[in-house]
């Protein structure tokens, strides 16, 4: 049963976060990453990137944390002192597609959305389904398929709402993402795992261990976790039915597979030989050895089943004294004794 | 103790290298201060310059690139770093004349509306009786504070800002107004600073800027003069833009990180919420991030503190940037040297 479970799986939800991260036909038009200061979004933008330039989409980059233009993306376009209105704009400006011809896909990564959502600049008329909006949908007349890629610093502190009866705004993101992957280090989650096979409390890192002065915890040699490489992707994805689909995935780290590569590197994180390590060959059936052969064969056990044990019969109520006999058919190897077996 | 190099042998590589554009940042509680690796940072960068022919191996650390120095101090003044430095053999004042190093001060003038009011930028008139509630005790031996004077002595009301209070002093930040039109008039003032060490740069010259706890700034004006975290981020972009390279102290102390981002937002006060937001905003930028506190395990006569240095969240995973995670024991000795080690090592 498990091992079909895990095969469909494989097939499914492999294909599924491969679809998602090349893009291919809009399956998620609003994918939000929530990330940590343990397991920063970084890489898997990166390897967006990569993916988006094998697959000749346009990428767009929104930077409210990078400073310079990553390689592999066509538009950059710097937020400082921008106001959500302008930052639409020049994104819209960023890429003019050919009004005729096949329909273009485009990429926006907005790397940080934790600044627009605190900043003092942005006035209460600022929502953020608009802003979305107005982002994924183009000004021409251009077909054009839109993904947003939106990062979230999970860790960050917010503002309070100014309406204490609104949703936080990490609730709103929540709502309106169609996909939202969770990163965390495939180290902690290791240690994690580790723990909770023993029954113990699972360890925490960085900010979550409330230790003076430390905000990263993150040491690539962990112990007792070797060198676990990679990120683990929770993915939950909210299918159009409305059915979702949770699963975690392993993305290698960036170096282990070259930049051309166009097989999926993704695996499941089930079929990962750390994380699951493999069963021993099923040396399960020894027994104690002894001179005496302590199993049953199939027909004691049909015999032993067919036993009326004595309080079955005290239940038939035929009176005092008559209640609770051992009831046993004799087989043919048995012999009967008349001095014992006196009834 | 024996002295020890200016420079310990297991920082340098973290001390030197500094990629295009990035961002270190070093996080310091209460018991264990930042001053001593920014004045490393410091030296690692002006020391070959300033000794032709230096004797602690720093040829190839520095690989043949040059760089200048910005200090923005708003926690320390000029004393206290001209002092320190040259316990490491490092005469600030000197690299200064020769356009290697600018400080530009932070801390003595930051909330003097009677030099703030020149500024054409300020919004809103000077308010009387602000200054003496503002001004802002001098840190450093005590004799710093004769030496310097009171500030509204010394600077003439007109305000010429260059080197006029200290020699030394590049420019003297004044903080006027409110909201993001007073970070750009402070932005402004660092940038005249970093031009004119550009005009003086040779090929191949880098800037490195140095702030020192710009997190005392948006404590000291906070959300009721339209400062936040974000702001306060923007600024320090609008920075990073024009040098090489940023190293930023900021305070990482219990209180004013793990309220806010255990608790959430609703839990704390309003300085909890921003310093912890900017802090761990800012951590996500950065490439490295140098943490130092106290050992767990209660003082030492032989340690001062650990040092661990973490790749932050922006770190790019190239194979150009190989950033190895360690972490480190230190100890500040009498005479200012620090010794850098491994756990379990002496």
């Amino acid at each position: 049963m498990v091992a079909v479970n895990l095969s469909h799986r494989r097939t499914h939800n492999l294909l599924l976060i491969s679809k998602l991260l090349s893009l291919r036909d809009t399956t998620s038009p609003l994918t939000l990453l929530v990330d940590s200061l343990e397991q920063p979004a970084t890489p898997l933008i990166q390897e967006y990137i990569r993916r988006a330039n094998l697959s000749k989409v346009h990428v767009t980059l929104v930077a409210f944390e990078t400073l310079k233009c990553p390689e592999g993306c066509d538009a950059f376009i710097s937020t400082r002192r921008k106001s959500p209105a302008d930052i639409v704009k020049e994104a819209s400006r960023a890429y003019q597609p050919a009004s005729t011809g096949p329909p273009k896909r485009r990429l926006i990564l907005i790397d940080a959305i934790n600044p627009l959502l605190t900043s003092r600049r942005v006035d209460s008329s600022f929502s953020l389904p608009a802003f979305f909006g107005a982002l994924s949908t183009p000004s021409t007349s251009a077909k054009l398929e839109t993904s947003l890629v939106v990062a979230y610093h999970h860790d960050v502190p917010g503002s309070a709402p100014s309406n204490l009866y609104a949703p936080s705004q990490f609730s709103m993101l929540t709502y309106l993402a169609t996909t939202m992957i969770t990163l965390h280090s495939f180290s902690h989650i290791l240690a994690q795992k580790a723990a909770r096979d023993r029954s113990l409390a699972a360890p925490v890192f960085g900010l979550e261990e409330e230790q003076e002065g430390v905000l990263l915890g993150r040491l690539d040699k962990l112990s007792g976790t070797g060198a676990a490489e990679g990120i683990v992707l929770e993915l939950e994805h909210r299918r159009r039915s409305g059915r979702g689909v949770l699963e975690w995935y392993l993305l290698p780290p960036a170096s282990r597979y070259s930049a051309r590569q166009v097989k999926e590197v993704v695996t499941l994180l089930d079929d990962n030989v750390l994380y699951n390590p493999p069963v021993e060959a099923d040396d399960a059936d020894e027994e104690p050895t002894s001179t005496f052969d302590l199993g049953l064969t199939e027909r004691q056990r049909r015999d032993r089943e067919g036993v009326v044990l004595p309080y079955f019969d005290a239940q038939n109520g035929d009176g005092p004294g008559e209640g609770g006999r051992i009831l046993y058919d004799m087989g043919e190897e048995d012999d009967f004794d008349e001095e014992e077996d006196e009834i | 103790m024996p002295s020890q190099p200016p420079l310990p042998p297991l920082l340098t590589p973290y001390l030197s290298s500094h990629p295009d554009s990035s961002l270190t940042l070093v996080t310091s509680i209460l018991g264990a201060t930042s001053n001593w690796l920014i004045l490393r940072f410091l030296h690692s960068s002006l020391a070959s310059l300033w000794a032709p022919n230096p004797s602690f191996g720093l040829d190839e650390s520095n690989n043949g690139t040059k760089k200048k120095v910005v200090l923005i101090s708003f926690l320390r003044g000029w004393h206290f770093w001209r002092t320190e430095a040259k316990r490491l053999g490092l005469d600030l004042a000197r690299l200064a004349d020769k356009k290697q190093f600018a400080f530009i001060d932070g801390l003595s003038d930051l909330f003097n509306t009677a030099q703030g009011s020149r500024s054409p930028a300020n919004p809103t008139p000077a308010r009387p009786g602000i200054p003496q509630r503002t001004t802002l005790p001098v840190r450093g031996p005590p004799g710093a504070v004769p030496a310097r004077g009171p500030p509204t002595a010394q600077i003439p009301s007109a305000g010429a800002p260059e080197g006029t209070t200290d020699k030394g002093v590049a420019q003297t930040l004044s903080f006027s107004g409110r909201g993001v039109a007073a970070l750009d008039a402070l932005e402004n003032e660092i940038l005249a600073v970093i031009a004119q060490l550009k005009i003086s740069a040779e090929d191949g010259e880098e800037i490195l800027l140095v702030i020192d706890q710009p997190d005392f700034l948006l404590a000291a004006t906070g959300p009721s003069m339209d400062i936040g975290a974000t702001e306060m981020a923007e600024w320090i972009t609008g920075l990073q833009q024009n040098v090489h390279a940023t190293v930023i102290t900021l305070a990482a102390d219990s209180p004013l990180i793990h309220n806010a981002s255990t608790s959430g937002i609703q839990g704390s006060t309003p300085i909890e919420g921003e310093h912890a937001a900017f802090a761990i905003g800012l951590a996500h930028r950065a490439r490295s991030v140098m943490q130092l506190r106290t050992l767990e395990t209660g003082a030492a006569t032989d340690v001062s503190g650990v040092l661990r240095i973490s790749r932050g969240g922006g770190w790019s995973s190239g194979p150009e940037d190989n950033l190895d995670e360690k972490e480190l024991l230190y100890y500040i000795q009498r005479d200012g040297g620090v010794r850098v080690f491994g756990r379990g090592e002496s």
